[in-house]
């Protein structure tokens, strides 16, 4: 079920919110050990939270399509009088005092809490292996990962285990763990949804957003999360409209960029496949392919890399002390980080300006960027590269390369499932659109999604 | 090229690999040396003065 069907049978009556709550506790109870996508589950209060649900629809109050729907968060985002680790060992006891923007804004949605979800240590990875709470299974075959650094919250929704989730991305952590998981995930633009009360992996690079089981189930919950916040000194005023697409939304004539260069090299050929096969489909529906030469995209992934090293060491150096708290990666990443000159770290901010400049004639020419998410499947748990087009690379690097200049570039980007791999593992395809247009390439999705691009619900919930 | 062990050592930092700084300083410094003046840093990524 959807969120939208969800909340039809909410005011039907049909179902009841105490239900829902009690199928998700079940579900997480009956899959957690095997997925350990959840870090803290907090089951009885989200009875407690679906109670009170019930109540205010009974009486008449109708706090809008998430009210009563099961949610959970990434451990990243505070919440009040409930642990949050960040996946870290150094924030193991933290209890904060507040919720997160993000965690206030659902409540006040009438979303129901079930809990917080594992993910990359300190959200600084794309495996979600973590050394502390143990690795995130991918629920579609659990020797693999679900990517990261967003994992559980990918292999939470893929398993049914809440009918959203939020994950944050700083260097793609919410769309691979989309694609890698089967879901839909989206990154807003930056200053979009506040981070107020979401712990900093690079303040510069940082986005908030939705993983769900549909395009129109991600655009309810960024209707629900998207805003000004004077807390967050990077939120912006500009207005927010309704970002759910239409019933039978068309994407006739629109200009779809198809990025030759850069995204389609060294791919996983069920990927290339399978995201040709979503622009045959987009045509099919009418709109107008078009070859669009991007800007160097590695270029942005370099700027990228050298801010997001400069900007986590600055977080995380007062923890430094502390080497042992830290899982090996991240802190090879935090030392390296804290070699990069300063004078490195100003160049990177110029030319993120320059490239910005660059890729912004790119929306005269199209209206949207289709591209793979990821340039392969879900690699297994602990593989340290991954082959693709005849050379062995980093799998960090190969699963960040398609996604991390859009961080650079704080633009809004959209990852859908579109096909399935040799393995039988889910095939992502993202979206890119101009800053603010997130009801754009949400309308995209969604036309794409309802013109059958898609897979076939995850067994997990079934067969694990 | 840089000297990434030099530099970690006089910073006091151990640093078990430095191949991954090796190859990002191979990607950057090109970009680096392109740049004019004119160009000032993003310091903040503030879309609205370019999006609106």
């Amino acid at each position: 079920m959807t969120i939208r069907e969800a909340a039809e049978a909410l005011r039907a009556r049909r179902v009841s919110a105490v239900e829902l709550a009690a199928a998700a506790n079940a579900r997480i109870s009956r899959l957690n050990s095997k997925l350990n996508a959840f870090i803290t589950v907090t089951a009885e209060q989200a009875v407690e939270e679906a109670r009170r649900a019930d109540a205010e629809l009974a009486a008449g109050r109708d706090r809008g399509p998430l009210h009563g729907i099961p949610v959970a968060v990434k451990d990243l985002f505070a919440t009040r009088g409930v642990r949050t680790t960040c996946g870290s060992k150094v924030y193991a006891g933290f209890v904060p005092a507040i919720d997160a923007a993000v965690a206030e804004r659902l409540r006040a949605a009438g979303a129901v809490m079930l809990g917080k979800l594992n993910m990359h240590e300190m959200a600084y990875g794309i495996t979600s292996a973590n050394p502390h709470y143990g690795p995130v299974r991918n629920p579609w075959n659990l020797d693999h990962s679900p990517g990261g650094s967003s994992g559980g919250s990918g292999a939470a929704v893929a398993a049914g285990m809440v009918y959203a989730a939020m994950g944050s991305d700083t260097g793609g952590s919410i769309r691979i763990p989309a694609a890698f998981c089967g879901v839909v995930g989206l990154k807003p633009t930056y200053g979009r949804v506040s981070r107020y009360g979401a712990m900093p992996l690079a303040y510069s690079l940082d986005h908030m957003g939705p993983l769900a089981r549909s395009v129109r189930d991600a655009a309810l919950v960024l209707n629900a999360i998207a805003g000004y916040d004077r807390r967050d000194p990077t939120s912006s005023r500009h207005p927010v409209v309704d970002f759910i697409p239409d019933d039978g939304c068309s994407i006739r004539r629109l200009r779809i960029g198809f990025p030759g260069s850069f995204y389609f090299d060294h791919l996983d050929p069920g990927v290339e496949r399978a995201v040709r096969g979503v622009f045959a489909r987009a045509q099919s529906l009418g709109a107008v392919v078009k070859p669009v030469r991007v800007p160097d995209v590695a270029a942005l992934n370099a700027v990228g890399r050298v801010i997001l090293l400069a900007e986590a060491s600055a977080v995380a150096e007062p923890f430094l002390e502390h080497r042992e708290e830290f899982g090996p990666d991240v802190l090879a990443l935090l030392d390296q980080g804290r070699l990069v000159p300063a004078t490195d770290y100003i160049n990177a901010q110029r030319l993120r300006r320059k490239l910005s400049r660059e890729f912004d004639q790119l929306w005269s020419e199209v209206d949207c960027l289709i591209a793979p998410t990821t340039p392969n499947t879900a690699p297994r748990t602990g593989d340290a590269t991954v082959r693709l087009g005849g050379r062995d690379e980093d799998v960090r690097l190969a699963v960040t390369r398609l996604v991390r200049g859009i961080n650079v570039l704080g633009l809004p980007a959209l990852s859908i499932p579109c096909g399935l791999g040799a393995s039988g593992l889910p095939i992502g395809v993202q979206i890119i659109g101009p800053a603010w247009d997130e009801a754009l390439i949400l309308r995209i999705g969604a036309a794409l999604e309802d013109g059958g691009v898609g897979i076939p619900r995850c067994p997990a919930a079934e067969v694990l | 090229m840089k000297d990434w062990r030099a530099i970690a050592k006089a910073s006091g930092i151990e640093v078990d690999n430095v191949e991954p700084l090796e190859t990002l300083e191979a990607a950057f410094r090109p970009l680096v040396n392109g740049l004019t003046p004119d160009v000032e840093p993003a310091t903040g990524l503030l879309l609205e003065e370019d999006g609106e």
